[in-house]
């Protein structure tokens, strides 16, 4: 009994550093998402384009972006940039590097979800002589959203736990205040209250995108 | 993979200038000293207690955090504190996003390249940490056991140092962790003999832990120096800060602080 | 009102088009037969802009998609494209969309009409098609000849002249076939003409005015069709 309600005490005054953490792990979370989704697109879109330059360059991104880790990425934006006049600061390069990574990982997930479109569909629009532009974003792309939720579900899941990748620059968030505390406590409960709280912000994403993958049940 | 990663940053920044792009419009530390400007940066580990870390309210405390701010108010300085990860401590130092690295910072002859060290501000030892009922008393029983220390720490170098007795151990080198709190976890749950750490830091575990789990051996790794860190070449800095340094020793504020934060003045 | 001459289309080595000659009056139900790989499919495509020809004539309506080899401007293509209708094979409805807004889409946006507008004229096609109720359903929904009148009516929303389709008895059940039969000469009534791809003869028969046959690549005369089909 004394064990829990210790625990209950400890949980208590740990909230408000809690609290502190999972607010810097969310703006990292939700801004990455703001900037990266929108990313994806683009750089989905270049993927597809018939122009040979843009399909090199955009190909040539998402490799380096896929194909280095992200913690070092973050590192080279941090103390790379500003050898180059590139100066940001903590929140802003690591906004930076998570957006510039999941927008590879986003693209090519709609490349996928695009590229997934029968050739009727085009076609069907081509004849009702839709615009390109018309046939992209009215017929094209939110069916490939639809396709592409699962898979978009995945990497928000791991985006979450991704944000903890921000500690080399020294920042607090969620994981980092459990490690604070654990070295100052001597006791490995702080990191118990963190696992709670990522689980609990998994399993909301995770209804969160439920609910959408639901809201485009309407049609098959 | 610290290692790894600095590696990889040293060859990309490198292959960066290489490429020509030439490092004009970044910050121009070198020639400016950290004694001109109003506000000091100082950088610090805040998981590493007692030296610096954040304290139940979340504010960052420790011995180093009150040696600083007594530091800033003699020469009428204002102080922040900028948490960092430890592994990119002299990058941070270098690249002006922080003024000194303040956080039982031990004086090593590589680190002496990177950056210029004040005065050596307080003694440590790296001591060896067994169970109580352990059968190691000596040095030489490490052999063929399992030690354990901080990754990246002095502690792992004053061991190397001794390359025989390191070479002897289960698996031919110490046993890693990302912190101290870590290693003696691992003691406590028998999977390693012993634990080498900063004196001043196993003292502050085992007093948390209860003093009487374990034992600490006679023998030790060597004696260090905790100093703190500036940007390399700021010779004006250093001389003012171990003027400053040594007023304070005078006047008592040093013995003061160490009491607060250890019951003993252990302050050189 | 449709002209075709000399068309000649290659897919790399392979001609499948080889010098098409064609012509079609207003309101007329043309029906082209023939055996699969004969090019009957290609040259509806290419008529619909769908395939892009490498020399000879179209013409719709008095204006040149295709003249001599050579393609209409995009303005022009685009106008042109505008009084063709075609129905697809797979109908290629859209089906994250509602009965009535696939038909709404193209009025919407190619017309630039207002959406109350649309919605009164879209009602009125699926009035004539008998699809009253499946107004707000989704294409999953609907039977294999409902998704076909949808898709009839998508592309008369345009308000073609020409109307195209690709084996429209493919997907049907064979007692539906009447029915499509009965749309499309309801709609020849009205003056538009039909260009009908199909290797069902008892439709063909059913539904043409005329029927040609296409076999490797070029028209053959109706008569000799017949003669070599007849039962």
């Amino acid at each position: 009994m004394n064990g829990i309600i210790g625990f209950l005490e400890y949980f208590k005054m740990l909230m408000p550093q809690v609290m502190d953490g999972l607010l810097v792990t969310l703006q990292i979370f939700g801004l990455t998402l703001i900037l990266s989704i929108p990313l994806g697109v683009i750089i989905a879109l270049g993927r597809l384009s018939k122009l040979k330059v843009l399909n090199v360059i955009t190909g040539a991104y998402i490799l380096i972006m896929r194909g280095t880790p992200l913690l070092l990425q973050i590192v080279f934006i941090f103390f790379g940039l500003p050898l180059i006049g590139v100066t940001l600061d903590r929140l802003p390069a690591a906004l930076f590097a998570f957006t510039l990574n999941y927008g590879a990982y986003f693209a090519e997930i709609f490349r996928a979800g695009i590229r997934s479109i029968d050739i009727g569909q085009y076609e069907g629009a081509g004849v009702l002589g839709l615009s390109p532009r018309d046939t992209f974003f009215r017929i094209i792309f939110p069916q490939a959203l639809k396709r592409v939720l699962p898979p978009v579900g995945n990497e928000v899941v791991t985006l979450i736990k991704d944000t903890a990748l921000v500690y080399i620059l020294g920042l607090d968030e969620l994981l980092k205040i459990g490690k604070i505390a654990t070295n100052r406590d001597a006791t490995l409960l702080p990191l118990v209250i963190i696992a709670i709280v990522y689980l609990a912000l998994t399993y909301v994403l995770s209804e969160i995108m439920t609910r959408f993958e639901k809201k485009y049940d309407y049609y098959k | 993979m610290k290692t790894l990663i600095k590696k990889a940053l040293t060859l990309a920044l490198a292959s960066l200038l290489a490429l020509g792009l030439t490092a004009c419009g970044g910050q121009d530390t070198s020639s400016k000293s950290t004694l001109d400007k109003d506000t000091w940066i100082v950088g610090l580990d805040d998981s590493f207690a007692p030296m610096g870390f954040k304290d139940e309210n979340g504010e960052i405390v420790g011995f180093d955090v009150d040696l600083a701010k007594a530091l800033g108010e003699k020469l009428e300085k204002e102080i922040t504190f900028q948490p960092i990860n430890w592994d990119m401590k002299e990058s941070e130092l270098k690249s002006g996003n922080i003024d000194f690295i303040w956080n039982g910072y031990t004086i090593t002859d590589e680190r002496k390249e990177q950056v210029s060290f004040s005065k050596p501000y307080l003694n440590n030892k790296q001591v060896i940490v067994t169970l109580a009922d352990s059968a190691i008393k000596t040095k030489a029983d490490l052999k063929g056991k399992k030690v354990g220390a901080q990754s990246e720490s002095s502690a792992v170098s004053a061991m190397e140092k001794e390359t025989d007795l390191y070479q002897s151990f289960d698996g031919g080198k110490a046993i890693t962790f990302e912190d101290n709190n870590q290693a003696l976890m691992d003691l406590e749950a028998g999977r390693l003999d012993a634990v080498v750490a900063d004196e001043i830091l196993l003292r502050y575990y085992i007093t948390l832990k209860g003093a009487e789990k374990y034992a600490v051996l006679d023998e030790n790794f060597g004696d260090e120096e905790y100093g703190v860190g500036m940007r390399k070449d700021d010779q004006k800095m250093v001389d003012a800060f171990n003027k400053a340094y040594d007023e304070m020793k005078a006047d008592g504020t040093l013995k003061e602080i160490s009491e607060k934060w250890f019951n003993e003045d252990i302050t050189n | 009102m449709l002209r075709i001459q000399g068309l000649k289309k290659s897919f790399g080595n392979v001609e499948v088009l080889k010098g098409v000659d064609l012509e079609l009056q207003k309101g007329e139900i043309l029906v082209i037969v023939g055996p699969s790989g004969g090019g009957k499919t290609t040259l509806l495509r290419s008529i619909n802009y769908l395939e892009k020809c490498d020399a000879g004539t179209i013409a719709i309506d008095g204006k040149y998609l295709i003249r001599d080899g050579v393609y209409a401007s995009k303005g022009e293509l685009k106008e042109i494209r505008r009084t063709i209708g075609m129905v697809f094979q797979g109908f290629n409805l859209f089906p994250h969309m509602s009965v009535i807004d696939n038909i709404i889409e193209a009025p919407i946006r190619v017309f630039g009409k207002n959406r109350d507008e649309a919605l009164v004229e879209a009602r009125e096609i699926l009035r004539f098609l008998g699809l009253t109720d499946k107004e707000n359903s989704y294409p999953f929904e609907l039977s294999g000849g409902q998704k076909q009148r949808v898709a009839i009516g998508r592309a008369l929303a345009l308000e073609p002249k020409l109307m195209c389709f690709d084996e429209p008895t493919s997907a049907l059940d064979p007692a539906l076939t009447d029915e499509v039969a009965k749309v499309i000469k309801s709609l020849s009534v009205k003056g538009m003409s039909m260009l009908i791809i199909t290797h069902d003869m008892e439709f063909a028969k059913k539904v043409a005015d005329r029927i040609v046959s296409i076999d490797k690549g070029v028209i053959i005369d109706e008569h000799m069709y017949e003669s070599g089909t007849g039962e």
